[in-house]
């Protein structure tokens, strides 16, 4: 899959910018503040209508502009499709596709795939649960854009019951509970399973990508906060089980929302990841890991941008990167000095002040 | 922001649901701009509508008088009730003109998010119903969304008991849609539902 042309006009800092992109291993080079992860998040957020860094379409928009563009081409065995978004400060995003407008972010999502790396990657690796499992989430809409559906419908089947017991006021169990019971085992072992799927696609390719890089093996491995055979029966169990605990705590303590994803090398726990680089090596082969098992569903390489993915890593390693990025389809990547351009590049630009200028290969 | 009249009148279309401070604004300012009657008949409809408008006391649906029309037609079959959440769903239902029972009117969801309850909902009433009119089936017609669910899970084993026969609409593919915009959702309760062929 490619972005052939991307436009953002009022986009962060992008008064107007207009790049052609090409295939292959494009490299944004420029300084700090100059637009470069602006200008990776428009072609992002052109493919997923989320931004990777902000979850309010505010900060997107220009100072002083009523409302951001961003439209671009994407090319795909299925052919070519003209992505156009309108994003106003405030309310709705108004997207077309080839000109026709459509309703629901799948819409778009099955058409462009992108898979994105940024700095903020490291929490996956250091950070709490909470950003592992956004990090499944992320990859399960990355995989089957139109399994997000679990995703929405558990989230609030838990937040639905957690208000429950915690209005409750009364002895026992408040009526009602059963019936979110079982919403909440049918929507969670759904979630689950899908969870556990797009772990299973993602983890030996992030495996063979953290082996390659840093010599050592990384285990990934999804933890459950459910399992069993047949899933509902112990979804079911465990619920029962916790019920006291559940009226006590006045909050849903079994299903999906306490799920984990088990990070570990040379047998401990990655949160103790010895190194920042052996950390940032690990987030980084988690993308890469992701984009390799989207490119195994789809059959052709989704779009893979990565933000200043060399910063904490070695020259070595980062020549190992870099090689390792060629012949995987469109990779647009940024780097903030001029020393980490990988001599590989098929394109270079240069960012500076919301503009880009075209350096050609290095 | 305005003084007077105006701002209460923004004030109040501002309470209607679906209406945000934008739009009661727009509206607030076509129904000042517009000629005098045609603001004084919305206002009339309104009054008139509070004044008329009853709800049944057997089904909940919206009545002129004491029993809606449906529950005062006796050629409809008592023994068959259609639950659903609101009037408007009962509406629905009844213009595809496939229920040849009656409604009961839930008059919502079960919605703790937004603070609604099973005794905010006409559930006993419907229980005191299947009772006295010996009802041999209920369709559970609340929305196929998270909290209509729920609801129907909850009258469904309420209703357990008394030995009624319940049943609940399929979920699926609409008719003349395309399998290709389904999500993944839907595609399952409709691969749940699937028939012999």
């Amino acid at each position: 899959m490619q972005l052939r042309w991307i436009e953002l006009r009022d986009f962060r800092n992008h008064g107007d910018t207009r790049v052609v992109v090409p295939d292959g291993l494009v490299v944004a080079v420029g300084p700090n503040g100059a637009g470069k992860t602006n200008l990776m998040e428009a072609m992002f957020f052109l493919c997923s209508l989320t931004s990777p860094r902000v979850s309010d379409n505010k900060p997107l928009v220009r100072e002083g502009a009523a409302a951001g563009y961003v439209r671009g081409e994407v090319e795909s065995l299925q052919g070519k499709v003209l992505i156009e978004v309108e994003i106003p400060g405030a309310g709705a995003n108004r997207v077309q596709v080839n000109r026709s407008p459509v309703r629901r972010k799948r819409d778009v999502r099955r058409q462009a795939r992108a898979v994105y790396f940024g700095p903020d990657d490291l929490d996956v690796v250091r950070g709490e649960p909470g950003q592992r499992r956004r990090f499944l989430d992320e990859a399960l809409v990355a995989l089957w854009p139109l399994k997000e559906s679990l995703i929405t419908a558990y989230d609030r089947t838990v937040r639905q019951r957690n208000r429950l017991l915690k209005d409750w006021e009364g002895k026992g169990a408040p009526a009602g509970l059963e019936a979110w019971d079982a919403e909440l085992v049918e929507n969670g072992c759904a979630l689950t399973r899908a969870r556990a799927e797009a772990a299973t696609r993602l983890a030996p390719y992030a495996e063979e990508e953290f082996l390659h890089l840093v010599g050592y093996g990384l285990a990934c491995k999804y933890l459950a906060s459910v399992e069993g055979e047949p899933l509902e029966e112990a979804f079911r169990e465990r619920l029962i089980a916790r019920r006291e605990d559940d009226l006590i705590r006045r909050t849903t303590l079994v299903g999906p929302h306490r799920d984990d994803l088990g990070l570990a090398v040379r047998e401990m726990g990655a949160r103790a990841f010895a190194s920042h680089g052996e950390g940032w090596a690990a987030a980084l082969c988690l993308r890469l890991g992701l984009a390799a098992a989207v490119a195994e569903e789809l059959g052709e390489p989704p779009i893979v941008l990565l933000d200043d993915p060399f910063s904490a890593l070695d020259p070595a390693r980062q020549v190992q990167v870099a090689e390792r990025l060629a012949g995987r389809g469109q990779v647009v990547v940024s780097v903030a000095d001029e020393s980490h351009v990988p001599k590989n590049a098929d394109e270079i630009w240069e960012v500076a002040a919301g503009a880009v200028t075209i350096q050609g290969a290095s | 922001m305005y003084e007077g009249p105006i701002q209460d009148l923004i004030d109040e279309l501002s309470r209607l649901p679906g209406i945000g401070p934008k739009s009661a604004q727009r509206l607030a300012f076509y129904l000042v701009k517009a000629p005098p009657d045609e603001a004084k008949r919305l206002a009339e409809a309104i009054v008139t509508a509070k004044e008329r408008i009853f709800f049944c006391r057997e089904c909940g649906n919206v009545a002129e008088g004491d029993l809606c029309r449906i529950c005062r037609d006796e050629s409809r079959d008592r023994t068959v009730l259609c639950v659903v959440e609101e009037p408007k769903d009962a509406a629905t239902i009844e213009r595809a003109a496939v229920i040849k029972g009656r409604y009961h009117v839930l008059g919502g969801a079960i919605s703790p998010l937004d603070g609604v309850g099973p005794e905010d909902l006409r559930v006993q009433e419907l229980l005191d119903r299947v009772e006295r009119d010996g009802v041999t089936e209920v369709i559970l017609a609340t929305n196929p969304n998270l909290e209509g669910n729920a609801t129907a899970l909850y009258v469904a084993a309420l209703l357990k008991p008394s030995g009624v026969r319940v049943t609940r609409l399929a979920s699926g593919l609409p008719v003349g849609g395309d399998l290709e915009y389904a999500d993944e959702v839907t595609l399952s309760q409709a691969l749940e539902g699937r028939r012999e062929m």
